[in-house]
């Protein structure tokens, strides 16, 4: 199965993708949140830069990159979730 | 119970005036009011000097984030009433506030207790970022060592 996600950037993931928001078809599910990440990595390579240092968040809730599975639904929100700096 | 507890995140490109979050927690119940304002330091970094801060968020989920947190923060300190926290989004010069967050409780004790929880998660799990703008026109994006996944994450 395979479903249509939003996926949104921020802060230094904004500037090494070139891209704030887009959407994503084809993203298999359910999917390891390491196979996600791989499947950003892909779109836009220089993504790896953050590896290590990155979660992602998957409607609005965040997922560690590992064997973690997540189920994708059309339209549901992706997140890349550079370290966090509030406040 | 007469007010119903009130949890507010205001996310603004907006100049924070402090009375503004202070009258929001304001309640009869309540003898004290716990303020934390967070302000844009003047640091030199590597003989760069900072010049302003420039902050975005992840808005909708900053939110849910920030309902968990007054959940938390109850259930540790039962009695406070009403949070409040505006952060800026944007820019932000040096001097300025970044953060104004304020905490009331019947007595002292829950809100002082309650608003160093509430700064310290804040920059664990709320999705908020600041970029550090130099004098030299370069900026770096930090990471506060709360965070998890971080570089330099504590513990």
């Amino acid at each position: 199965m395979t479903s249509q996600v939003f996926v949104f950037y921020f802060a230094k993931s904004v500037e090494l993708t070139g891209v704030k928001q887009e959407e994503v078809t084809a993203v298999p599910t359910p999917i390891s949140s390491r196979d996600l990440w791989n499947l950003l990595v892909q779109r836009h390579p220089r993504l790896s830069i953050l590896q290590g240092q990155v979660v992602l968040a998957v409607r609005q809730q965040y997922v560690d990159i590992g064997d973690q599975v997540v189920t994708l639904g059309d339209g549901d929100e992706v997140a890349v979730v550079p370290p966090l700096s509030g406040g | 119970m007469s007010d119903e507890r009130r949890d507010i995140l205001k996310l603004s490109r907006d100049w924070l005036p402090v009375q503004d979050v202070v009258d929001a927690v304001s309640s009869a119940s309540c003898g004290s009011i716990s303020v934390f304002i967070g302000t844009t330091r003047e640091d030199e970094v590597d003989g760069r000097k900072v010049v302003g801060l420039e902050y975005e968020a992840y808005e909708l989920m900053a939110q849910s984030e920030f309902i968990k947190l007054c959940g938390d923060i109850r259930e540790r300190w039962p009695t406070v009433t009403h949070i409040c926290v505006h952060h800026r989004l944007g820019w932000v010069m040096v001097g300025e506030a970044s953060v104004v967050m304020a905490i009331s409780s019947p007595h002292r004790h829950d809100s002082q207790q309650a608003i160093n929880h509430c700064i310290s998660q804040l920059k664990a799990n709320v999705p908020i970022w600041k970029k550090e703008v130099y004098d030299t026109q370069e900026a770096s994006w930090k990471e506060n060592s709360e965070c998890p996944w971080a570089a330099v994450a504590e513990g």
